[in-house]
């Protein structure tokens, strides 16, 4: 058992690892080729995984409904949201209609999936407004040089911001665009520099111990 | 007193200032303010360059990548550069791995071309959504007929005119990513750096800053950041589109932002010291 569970799939996993990797790095016909199949099992894999991304989804909705758990009238959504999407789908079996021009599915996709993702995401706009007069307070002085980017920042991000900066400091000849591309081109390229660094050195050494099997939580708990 | 008073501000209902930030951003879009975009930014601008100098009839490949979520500020940034594209009469193909995105594509390809007049199949062609991006980009570096066989209608992708010539990255003049994600970087690591071909991106305003050191070191040749991005490049193109006129919402919630940041922190001033 501990052969099927334990010592395949990390053999699997160190195998097709190491061929990955080198596969980078050998521009050689077989390696190519190796890329490209292993890149349609992916896709093949992919969807399989899709699939089972929706059972699981409509599994524990249909629980948070059947249990009647919190917030479970939400749960009612994510079913009359897939069939508002299926249905027109398989209905017009990709036939455009001779009014509009577009599928049905391409009717829902602009008529309700676009407003209810445009609207979720606006939301978010107001919540960060409200946030950022209750939240962001300068209690250090760490915090009041990032005040201080921030404001030129999103100053200069709009027309009216450069006005304002060019009737206040017009004086000092120096335009916040010139500010601006300073602040993203040193402090903030030397930030977003180490933290790339990090993640990717962090990246390397897990994918490293997942090649190795020093990583195993992959595998479950059995 | 006056501390007690002061203190008031910061129990206010959150939904006052819904209402405010909602009537600040309803005025332009009802009556817009007109103010001009004085400058381009230097990543619009080395976008708008490079694009310019591609020889007409080379094929340049966008990858459309983002939903109605971040529509406002991507759905321009698109329109401008396919416009621009049009314009310098490049052959373009399309491509994407967010679901989301066919529809927003559909839209685009419904307008923009025929203002050109432009041919689907011989001019242009947007094939359809693949899942796993990374795979999909490593196999389009050898044979892209091996995923892309056939365009978004079903029809064989090689015999399109304008797939004459194409094969892999080789045969591309540049590649452009659109979006919210972070596929912008895939394509810098697994096609731009590995397979030299240039990229360019266009990624919402948040995103940005994140894109500095791969704009140092020339690993992306142009970058269009948020609304503003499109806006510019819409000035560049010489077509005004949705980012001019939403630059002005985009303006007074801006400055809405910072007026409610300094507000709050000169009262906490104020209490700190009274």
């Amino acid at each position: 058992m501990k052969l099927i569970k334990k010592y395949i799939p990390l053999a699997i996993v160190f195998t097709f690892g190491v061929l990955t990797l080198a596969s980078y790095y050998v521009p050689h016909k077989v390696s190519v080729d190796y890329t490209e199949l292993v890149s349609q099992w992916e896709n093949i894999v992919y969807a399989f995984a899709f699939l089972l991304g929706l059972i699981s989804l409509f599994y524990s909705h249909y629980n948070k409904i059947a249990r009647k758990a919190d917030g479970w009238g939400y749960s009612i959504f994510v079913f009359v949201g897939f069939l508002a999407m299926v249905i027109p789908a398989y209905i017009s079996g990709g036939k455009q209609g001779s009014e509009t021009g577009i599928t049905l599915l391409g009717w829902s996709f602009r008529y309700i999936y676009n407003a209810l993702s445009s609207t979720m995401f606006a939301v978010l706009a107001f919540y960060i407004v409200s946030t950022a007069y209750r939240s962001f307070r300068i209690k250090s002085k760490q915090a009041f040089v990032l005040f201080v980017a921030a404001f030129i920042l999103i100053l200069g991000k709009v027309p009216l911001g450069q006005i304002i900066w060019d009737s206040v400091l017009g004086w000092t000849k120096c335009g916040v665009s010139d500010v601006i591309e300073w602040i993203m081109s040193v402090p903030a390229v030397a930030g977003k520099r180490g933290i790339m660094i990090g993640i990717s050195i962090g990246a390397i050494v897990t994918s490293f111990k997942i090649i190795f099997g020093i990583e195993k939580q992959y595998l479950g708990k059995d | 007193m006056l501390k007690e008073k002061l203190q008031k501000f910061f129990k206010i209902d959150r939904r006052w200032i819904f209402l405010l930030l909602a009537v600040m951003l309803f005025i332009p879009i009802m009556k817009p303010l007109g103010l001009p975009n004085k400058t381009i930014s230097r990543d619009v601008q080395h976008s708008f360059d490079f694009m310019d100098k591609v020889p007409a009839g080379s094929f340049v490949l966008f990858s459309l990548d983002y939903d109605p979520s971040t529509r406002p500020e991507l759905h321009p940034q698109a329109i401008a550069m396919i416009r621009h594209a049009f314009k310098k009469n490049l052959r373009v193909g399309v491509v994407t791995y967010i679901a989301g995105s066919t529809g927003l594509i559909a839209e685009i390809f419904e307008k923009v071309p025929k203002e050109y007049s432009k041919v689907y199949g011989k001019d242009y062609v947007v094939f359809p959504y693949m899942a796993n991006p990374v795979a999909v980009m490593t196999q389009m570096a050898s044979d892209m007929y091996g995923i892309y066989n056939k365009d978004e209608a079903g029809a064989d992708a090689r015999s399109l005119p304008v797939m004459q010539g194409i094969k892999n990255y080789k045969d591309m003049a540049l590649v452009v990513e659109i979006t919210g994600t972070a596929m912008l970087d895939y394509w810098v690591a697994y096609v731009g750096d590995k397979y030299h071909i240039p990229v360019i991106g266009g990624v919402t305003g948040i995103s940005q800053p994140g894109y500095g050191p791969y704009l140092q070191r020339g690993q992306l040749k142009g970058l269009l950041g948020g609304m503003k991005g499109a806006a510019e490049y819409e000035s560049l193109v010489k077509v005004p589109g949705k980012g001019t006129s939403g630059i002005d919402s985009l303006n007074l919630g801006h400055l809405l932002v910072l007026a409610l940041i300094s507000i709050s922190n000169i009262i906490l001033l104020i209490i700190k010291y009274l």
